[in-house]
């Protein structure tokens, strides 16, 4: 799973978002370092739909235009917490490896 | 907001990049996106906005991006857009494999003529290659770097692959350039057009080869390269040694020779209507067909002292019509006929 699909996969973990919004919380989560366009978001949001890890969960209007709200699937929150718990194995490998015990031992404050 | 005309009107012209099937699915949606990117809610903030404001180079570049993925489809595209990113795909590795068959060549007159082993008989008089400078040394890097790119092409390392693609075209760029501006360029577009038709247009092709791309099956593509030499450089070399150079093409008939036998050894599948995949072929063959006739056209301008010359290029181009006509009607149904698989488990989540 490439970083911006675990993105926005997060993203959208605590409840729907509509395209602009997951494209500002993946911008929080990463603490800026993640700056979705419109195009790579939607190249993800098609792929993650596809592979039925997203679906649509409603449509808002706002300013006469429609937002298309996005949830996570079951399969979807199951793929997140797979890869959540790798990336996670993989940081406490990395840790162990520099003799640290965590984020907040680098200093990171994270 | 019915100010928002301008800069929406300004990112549907970018959107028209895309697929219209994806449009139909995706444009409201990106639109309205993209809208919220830029809008504040302060009415004369957002006038200004709409009114003068357009959509960066970087979210052009993302949409083209996209748009890019889309029409050469992998996984899950539908089978119009699938066919011709499999058939670009297979062209990329056909034209690449040629590359490395033109620098396994190469390497080899090389090794023979330097006597660099031993026990191989001495070459004759006219195959010796001369000690030569730094651009020599150049061009037998790029001529492995050719190699390299195809082995890991075949082999499914695409990054790897376009990255050393890129970086093995500039050398030529640089002496087509050196040579133009001295004015001793050999032939008038011959080399340019090989340089945009062999060099760069694979390299950007390489696009292809995306996230979404069904994996390459390495084995039949590594075999080509050994068995390419042998079928096609041994005769080539046989008339060299027998020094029968009457008989030798150049690089642009070689390469219309090359198709047009392609295409023939094709034609029992393509007229075979249940060969799987068989279409995706033909398609790669009328592309690589293309390339040849566009290049042997190109070149013919390279003869025009020489009628004969110019006959038997005329020939090579007739013969490369013939061939590619007899898949034609295959390759046009495979635009409908050809379903992609459905996103692979690891790949749908990229």
């Amino acid at each position: 799973m490439t970083g911006q699909a675990f993105f926005v996969l997060t993203a959208l973990a605590d409840g729907p978002r509509h395209g602009y919004g997951i494209v500002g919380e993946v911008a929080e989560l990463s603490q800026g370092r993640v700056k979705l366009k419109i195009g790579s978001l939607y190249g993800v949001l098609d792929r993650l739909t596809a592979g039925g890890l997203i679906e649509p969960d409603r449509e808002e209007a706002h300013d006469g235009r429609l937002r298309r709200y996005y949830r996570l699937t079951r399969d979807g929150r199951r793929a997140l917490a797979e890869e959540a718990e790798l990336r996670a194995a993989t940081a406490r490998v990395v840790w162990a490896r520099l003799g640290l015990t965590g984020p907040a031992a680098t200093g990171a404050g994270g | 907001m019915s100010g928002g005309l301008g800069l929406e009107q300004r990112y549907r012209r970018v959107l028209r990049l895309l697929p219209g099937y994806y449009r139909q699915r995706w444009e409201e949606d990106m639109v309205a996106a993209f809208l919220d990117s830029w809008l504040t809610g302060d009415p004369d903030e957002d006038e200004a906005i709409v009114e003068f404001c357009k959509p960066s180079w970087a979210e052009a570049a993302s949409v083209a991006g996209l748009a890019a993925r889309l029409y050469l489809g992998g996984a899950a595209a539908p089978p119009r857009y699938f066919a011709w990113g499999q058939a670009i795909r297979r062209a990329v590795l056909a034209v690449t494999l040629v590359h490395a068959l033109l620098a396994v060549n190469v390497l080899v007159f090389l090794v023979w003529s330097r006597r660099l082993v031993g026990w191989l008989p001495a070459p004759p008089a006219s195959l010796v290659v001369a000690p030569g400078g730094v651009w020599d040394m150049v061009y037998y890097l790029v001529c492995l770097a050719w190699i390299v790119i195809f082995l890991t092409l075949a082999l499914g390392h695409y990054r790897t692959a376009r990255v050393l693609a890129a970086l093995a075209i500039v050398p030529g760029l640089v002496a087509l350039l050196q040579a133009q501006l001295t004015g001793i360029m050999p032939a008038p577009f011959g080399p340019w057009i090989f340089w945009v038709l062999v060099d760069l247009a694979p390299v950007l092709a390489m696009t292809a080869f995306h996230r979404d791309a069904p994996a390459t099956a390495p084995g039949p593509w590594l075999l080509a390269l050994p068995a390419g030499y042998v079928l096609v450089y041994g005769p080539l070399l046989a008339l060299q040694v027998t020094g029968n150079f009457a008989w030798l093409p150049d690089f642009s008939g070689l390469c219309c020779i090359l198709v047009s036998l392609a295409c023939l050894a094709h034609v029992p599948r393509a007229r075979s209507r249940q060969a799987n995949g068989s279409g995706v072929w033909s398609l790669a063959l009328v592309l690589l067909a293309a390339v040849a006739g566009a290049y042997r056209i190109v070149t013919l301008t390279d003869y025009l002292h020489d009628p004969h010359l110019i006959n038997v290029s005329l020939a090579e181009l007739l013969i490369v019509l013939a061939a590619v006509a007899l898949v034609a009607p295959d390759a046009a149904r495979a635009q409908a006929a050809t379903p992609a698989p459905p996103p692979h488990p690891h790949a749908m989540a990229t």
